[in-house]
């Protein structure tokens, strides 16, 4: 039996211990893992719980992330309670097996430190690898500072676990900025956080001998298309089921977490809808600017990003006198719109308040994100308010050294 | 005897042809694509025989792609030293052997491939390849004679 | 809302130092960050680590601050760093050095109209001879004490020794004896 981990009511911990001690509570039966920056702390944490007696698990060094996502897939199928972390460049080399980790229907947590993608290398946090993942099949919840980093892994076990459910989640956190920054976190008890997780009920388990089955079949044109629908399904109703392991766990510990999180969204004019770390800073800058100069300022943050919350957004966007939001992407757009606007601007286009909506790349490469610069993208909102149509480019880059890096423009004639 | 696989009642061997389930729809497809090998469960499946096991409709046992075959191997028993070389070689696991002993072909999965004929040892061969349509009787009544050494 | 920029060169300790203050401050009660730019950063480069402490929850994510307190715990670092960065008129600057204040301002221009709100302390020599090693991190905490009054010189004593007590007992009185001198000397 694991040994209990002495714990305070309130540490001072960073996103990335935070996020190892909810591995450590949950019990996982194997992680298997290639330490990489910024994530590296996670693995190292568990390591150190699995020597040291804190928990009955397995610890699988392996040669690569691909090897480690294949560990965490084949740990999975036997039917153990499986989790890694990751970050960047590991977790682009995994991308291949993550598809297979959702097709086979296996609840695996990826606690993933979000890092930017190289090329040019960088370590510093944005939201680059968390994009690659969008397609990928796996719930994909959003921890904002090291509290959330320590609770949604908790909750994330009990929503991919969920028989209804059964697909892998990731949890992802900003690399530094929440990985690596300390703050006051209020931990369960070791028993208390298991009881809440539950025991790991496997299905189709390789190893229940008395009933061989086969996983990661092939299928080609004739099955495969039923078996994606089937899984696209699974993740567009885990909604309901996220929503209740959120209740559950407000029930427990008092801190309430939805799949889109608002403030001050009620009278709010303007807005800025954005994912991480910088919604904190961006719900601060927002209070500053009402008392300031009384802008009427809101924030909507999607804790949720897959299975995405067209429906929330949308109760979020409709509000009677919004008028201007602005989608910000920390992730290069490569070509396009950002993918936040992108998915914001569908769930807006069904609302009845139809608010202006621009799009602001931001933080590349881990780029400071100030308070002073969140607020001058608010006022530019009013701005666009006021005048009733967008008076800069749709598209614009925030926070860039150069002359300013805008395009498209709104048609009006 | 026969030649041709088991005799047991319930065998599923080849009951229905590759392909040919069921296409159920998206809400009755197996979760997370997971095929179970038996239908129910299966204590000690390793001690029973092939045609003895409950297989389920997934297990390729119940497939039989007989039909792919143009031309197919003839086993004669009588000239055949159980040596094993054609189980060994079969790619589908088409030569039917028990306790080293050869019984014949599982005409369910042999697709034609001739390589038991290839591998086999003896002289004249205790396996030759046949047209499809060829009657077995036939074919072994007409088996060549042994070479003799060319001097 | 107290913030405190740390100027340090990567080993010295300023990361664990700033949660250990960190750790110290949220038995109290109140809230804080503890956090560092560096990454890629090898031993001996300068970086910089953060302090805030607020009575309310914080939600301030951005790097750059404006800061209450500077900590230089690197000697070489007051000359070479922009240690005013971001000066406001009432931050406070606790500098490390073996030189005395006036020989100290009188080489460092940006210093020379923040003569009362800058404080030295030779954090250095204290850990040299205290712990035996070049670790300025606890040392300048026992002068921030002192300077800031935020807590009485025992309580934070006392709590360190929680912070610290992972480390034999020699380590620990060690800290508790720089911290001391570093809370008596400082100028």
């Amino acid at each position: 039996m694991a040994k209990e981990f002495d714990l305070n009511e309130v540490e001072v911990w960073d996103g990335n211990y935070a996020a190892s001690q909810a591995l450590r509570q949950a019990q996982i039966d194997v992680v298997a893992a290639y330490p990489i920056t910024p994530s590296t702390p996670i693995v190292e944490g568990y390591g150190a719980y699995v020597a040291n007696g804190y928990v009955d698990g397995e610890f699988v060094m392996v040669e690569s992330e691909h090897a480690a996502m294949s560990g965490c897939v084949g740990a999975a199928a036997a039917g153990g309670r499986v989790a890694t972390a990751t970050s960047s460049q590991g977790f682009a080399l995994m991308a291949e097996v993550l598809y297979q980790a959702s097709g086979m229907r296996l609840p695996i947590v990826l606690t993933v430190v979000n890092r930017a993608l190289a090329s040019p290398l960088n370590v510093r946090g944005d939201h680059s690898d968390m994009y690659l993942g969008r397609d990928s099949g796996w719930i994909q919840l959003d921890a904002f500072n090291a509290q959330e980093a320590y609770d949604l892994p908790l909750c994330a076990f009990k929503i991919g676990e969920n028989l209804d459910v059964r697909l892998p989640v990731m949890v992802h956190q900003d690399g530094f900025t929440t990985s690596h920054k300390a703050q006051n976190v209020y931990p369960l008890k070791d028993e208390t956080a298991y009881n809440f997780v539950g025991d790991y009920v496997p299905v189709d388990e390789m190893l229940d001998f008395t009933r061989p089955v086969t996983h990661g079949a092939q299928t080609e044109e004739d099955w495969h298309y039923e078996h994606k629908a089937k899984q696209h399904k699974a993740l567009m109703d885990s909604r309901p089921v996220i929503d209740e392991v959120f209740a559950q766990f407000k029930e427990l510990t008092g801190r309430e977490y939805k799949r889109v999180e608002t403030y001050m969204m009620e009278d709010a004019e303007v807005a800025l809808i954005l994912l991480g770390s910088s919604v904190e800073s961006a719900v601060l800058a927002a209070k500053q600017l009402r008392e300031e100069e009384g802008i009427k300022a809101g924030i909507i943050a999607p804790r949720c990003f897959r299975p995405f919350p067209y429906d929330l957004v949308r109760d979020a966007l409709d509000v009677p006198t919004l008028k201007a939001v602005s989608c910000m992407d920390k992730s290069a757009p490569g070509g396009a719109m950002g993918a936040l606007f992108n998915e914001v601007s569908a769930a807006a286009y069904t609302t009845s308040s139809r608010p202006l909506i621009s799009n602001y790349i931001y933080g590349l490469g881990g780029r400071d994100f100030a308070i002073d610069e969140a607020k001058r993208i608010m006022k530019e909102q009013k701005a666009h308010a006021d005048a009733g149509h967008i008076t800069t480019n749709i598209q614009q880059f925030s926070g860039l050294r150069g002359p300013k890096l805008g395009f498209y423009e709104t048609r009006r004639s | 005897m026969s030649i041709t696989g088991s005799t047991v009642g319930t065998d599923k061997r080849g009951v229905r042809e590759l392909g040919g389930e069921e296409k159920v729809g998206w809400d009755e497809v197996q979760q997370g694509v997971v095929l179970n090998s038996f239908d129910g469960t299966t204590e000690g499946a390793a001690f029973l025989k092939a045609e003895e096991r409950n297989y389920a409709d997934f297990n390729s046992y119940t497939a039989t792609v007989a039909s792919w075959r143009i031309i197919k191997p003839v086993y004669n028993r009588d000239i055949c030293i159980d040596c094993q070389n054609c189980w060994v070689w079969c790619p589908d696991t088409s030569i039917i052997s028990r306790d080293k002993q050869m019984l014949g072909i599982d005409y369910d999965h042999c697709k034609g491939c001739g390589v038991c004929v290839e591998v086999c040892p003896t002289n004249p061969k205790s396996l030759l390849m046949f047209s499809e349509a060829t009657d077995n009787d036939e074919a072994l009544a007409g088996w060549p004679v042994k070479e003799k050494k060319e001097k | 809302m107290v913030e405190i920029r740390w100027h340090s060169r990567a080993g010295q300790g300023a990361v664990t130092g700033a949660k250990g203050l960190g750790s110290v401050v949220a038995t109290t009660g109140k809230q804080v960050q503890a956090y560092a730019l560096y990454g890629s950063a090898k031993r001996g480069a300068a970086m910089n680590a953060y302090n805030r402490i607020d009575d309310e929850p914080i939600s301030n994510q951005e790097t750059k601050m404006f800061p209450d307190f500077v900590f230089v715990i690197d000697p070489a670092l007051a000359f070479t760093d922009d240690i005013t960065k971001n000066d406001k008129p009432e931050t406070q600057y606790i500098i490390t050095t073996h030189l005395s204040k006036e020989e100290l301002i009188a080489q460092i221009p940006a210093l020379q109209d923040k003569v009362e709100r800058t404080f030295v302390v030779d954090c250095m020599q204290i850990s040299l001879d205290t712990i035996g090693r070049a670790m300025p991190n606890t040392p300048v905490l026992g002068a921030f004490m002192k300077i800031s009054k935020l807590y009485e010189l025992e309580f934070f004593l006392d709590s360190m020794k929680k912070v610290l007590s992972k480390f034999p007992q020699k380590i620990i009185d060690a800290n508790m004896e720089a911290i001391t001198r570093a809370y008596n000397e400082v100028k």
